[in-house]
């Protein structure tokens, strides 16, 4: 579904990804781990048109998407929903979601969209009993859920997450977490999540890289990740320090 | 099939560069040996944007994995390696190849594959019969055949007359050995009496392809068994990284674990597809010897076009000769290089004549019953032998306990004289099969 390959991304002059090459399939949840700085965000707002500075190759359902500007994107389905959440704080919920359907608004697709609303508002039931409630207002947990449903709006077929844990406490994580493994069981929604909590999302998702100083280090199954002795040190918590060396 | 068998070759090729990338970035900063050669060619993991851009790099050869002795090409911490093998060459330092658990896995899912594209099953009584200098192929293949469920016999050091036994009374249902032991093993079957019909045996599974076409097929009619093979070598990926499909157009290489190239032997200039030449892997799932270019020795010729059987990625044809004066011997690699350093040195011991030259020999490579066995003809001259005959008999022996011990293989030590071998040396031939 998206294919990259040899993706470099600059800041100025500065290199941030380097030869970065991945692809991600159809109904997938495939996961980006690494550490802070490593281009994880990065590589996310690149492939959502948010950076222009690239060059490479990223194709998504066989078509060059590089150089398109983030509406077109969006519209040929690549939701992206952002680090820190940045939902717009003095509208209100339903304001939110509205403005994440705001490329399909048409007579048409009117129905169609209050369709969705519903759909949202059945995978976060507490966005219902909130929708009339100023966003700035909202709690972290439920800024994150309003995020994910703003992107959801859009209808993508591909579901770009930028650290959907941030910031929140476990038991909220945990609900979060809940819910995308229901749209990509559910719904078959293909997802690229970038995620600190690496435990945690090396248990949801399918496959995962591993990013270093703006490059692929590694990859593999979410189980060969979890297994691997590299990614226990660097982000399951597992030291040097806690073992002798041998 | 696997999935990946039948992947599209363009996913599969970017899966290829995406692993090499990854593969290069992590050597590139770990193994020593790996950058400094790199560095020398003015290459960073940067410049490979493409599969093509492979060609850039620089070889790696067994004198390399030596030369690194121990653990000087390991692109992981020795904790995160869970086993270690060490490939013995003879005299010099053998080759230590270590594997992480990730590694031993990607090991055994590749075996397994091997296997259920020859067609086992977990309803299958594997018996493997394999040299004691083959065990860790042997347990590796053990390991797999398990995993999948299937009852396993392991090699035991056994006569073949037991072997036999086992393979009648156990219903054998597939048989893992290599083509001279399993000719030898045929041929004392058929000599032994036991009739055919209480055979069980459905196929067996050769590890190298030296098994001739013609004999394989009258061998398979006569039996009513399948025969399919899979080619691996010592250093990388697993006892099997190319192995038959029912088809038998040819091996099919396991491309999402390395990458082939064939080159020219001589200039190091890759060829196209199709052109026959040396073998070079580059190996992209393993994470603790990770090997970049690695020229393997073995002439071939690799074959793109897919294969009928809808395995896409491609295929190698059967090995047919070495560039590197390695001989086979019933599986096991034997360097003449190595055998030219052992035999010098043994000289030495007879003779204090410091200035001796090199002494004439040949290897012989005998089939006996089908059986591969090893002799070393030595010229005996008088420059420098004027002895007793019962010191040389016992020169003789200690030479043969010495060479089972490096090479791993028993090897009779015959005296001749050098007229004997005149022949064979003018004809440039070291390398005698009789």
């Amino acid at each position: 579904m998206l294919q990259i390959k040899n993706l470099n991304t600059y800041y100025a002059s500065i290199a941030i990804l380097r030869n970065l090459s991945l692809h991600v399939r159809q109904g997938e949840i495939v996961c980006l781990i690494g550490a802070n700085g490593a281009g994880k965000t990065t590589l996310l707002r690149t492939i959502s048109g948010l950076v222009p500075c690239s060059q490479g190759e990223i194709l998504y359902r066989d078509r060059s998407i590089l150089g398109l500007a983030p509406d077109v994107i969006v519209k040929m389905g690549i939701g992206h929903s952002p680090e820190g959440r940045q939902v717009f704080a003095p509208l209100t919920v339903m304001e939110n979601l509205e403005l994440g359907a705001y490329h399909r608004f048409g007579r048409a697709e009117k129905t169609e969209i209050q369709g969705d609303f519903d759909r949202i508002f059945q995978l976060f039931p507490r966005l219902y009993e909130r929708r009339r409630q100023i966003a700035g207002t909202l709690s972290g947990g439920e800024q994150q859920m309003l995020a994910i449903g703003r992107a959801l709006m859009a209808k993508p077929n591909l579901l770009l997450l930028d650290e959907p844990s941030l910031g929140l406490a476990p038991k909220l994580v945990e609900g979060i977490f809940q819910a995308i493994v229901t749209l990509n069981q559910a719904e078959g929604l293909t997802i690229l999540i970038v995620e600190q909590n690496a435990r945690r999302v090396l248990e949801m998702a399918h496959r995962g890289y591993v990013l270093e100083t703006g490059r692929i280090v590694l990859q593999g199954t979410a189980q060969e990740l979890r297994d691997d002795s590299d990614v226990q040190r660097a982000y399951l918590g597992k030291d040097y320090a806690q073992v002798t060396e041998r | 099939m696997e999935t990946i068998e039948r992947a599209p070759l363009n996913e599969l090729l970017q899966l290829q560069m995406e692993l090499l990338q990854s593969t290069l970035n992590r050597v590139y900063n770990r193994v020593p040996s790996y950058r400094k050669a790199m560095e020398s060619v003015d290459i960073t993991p940067e410049a490979v944007t493409s599969l093509e851009d492979i060609y850039k790099l620089p070889f790696t050869t067994r004198q390399d994995l030596i030369a690194n002795y121990p653990y000087g090409q390991f692109a992981v911490p020795l904790r995160d390696i869970i086993r270690l093998h060490t490939l013995s060459c003879g005299i010099s330092n053998p080759i230590v190849m270590g594997y992480t658990k990730q590694d031993v896995a990607h090991r055994q899912g590749l075996t397994c594959r091997f296997l259920s594209a020859s067609g086992v099953t977990a309803d299958d009584i594997v018996q493997i019969c394999l040299d004691p200098g083959m065990t860790f192929l042997a347990q590796e293949l053990k390991e797999a055949a398990e995993a999948m469920g299937a009852l396993v016999i392991p090699p035991e050091p056994m006569a073949v007359q037991e072997r036999l036994r086992i393979l009648v009374d156990f219903k054998t249902s597939t048989l893992i050995t290599f083509s001279s032991y399993f000719q030898y093993l045929f041929a004392e079957l058929a000599e032994s009496g036991i009739q055919l019909a209480n055979l069980s045996l459905k196929r067996v599974l050769l590890l190298d392809e030296r098994l001739n076409m013609d004999v394989r097929k009258e061998m398979e009619q006569e039996f009513a068994i399948n025969i399919l093979c899979g080619h691996g070598i010592l250093e990388a990926v697993g006892p099997v990284m190319a192995y038959e499909c029912e088809k038998r157009n040819g091996l099919h290489l396991a491309m999402d674990h390395l990458i082939p190239e064939v080159i020219d032997p001589d200039t190091g200039a890759v060829l196209p597809h199709g052109e026959r030449g040396e073998l070079v892997i580059t190996t992209l799932t393993t994470k603790a010897n990770p090997l970049m270019r690695f020229r393997t020795g073995e002439l071939t010729r690799i074959i793109s076009e897919p294969c009928v059987c809808g395995r896409v990625g491609w295929r190698m044809e059967p090995v047919y000769g070495r560039t590197d004066g390695l001989v086979q011997v019933r599986g096991l690699n034997i360097s003449l290089n190595q055998v030219d350093e052992f035999v010098r040195r043994g000289m030495g011991r007879l003779s204090s004549n410091a200035s001796l030259q090199a002494v004439p020999y040949v290897m012989a490579v005998r089939k006996e019953r089908f059986l591969e066995r090893l002799e070393l003809w030595i010229a005996i001259t008088d420059d420098f032998f004027a002895g007793s005959l019962p010191l040389l008999h016992n020169w003789l022996r200690d030479m043969e306990m010495e060479f089972e011990d490096a090479f791993g293989l028993s090897c009779r030590m015959r005296p001749v004289e050098l007229c004997t071998l005149e022949s064979y040396l003018k004809q440039g031939l070291r390398v005698i099969y009789l």
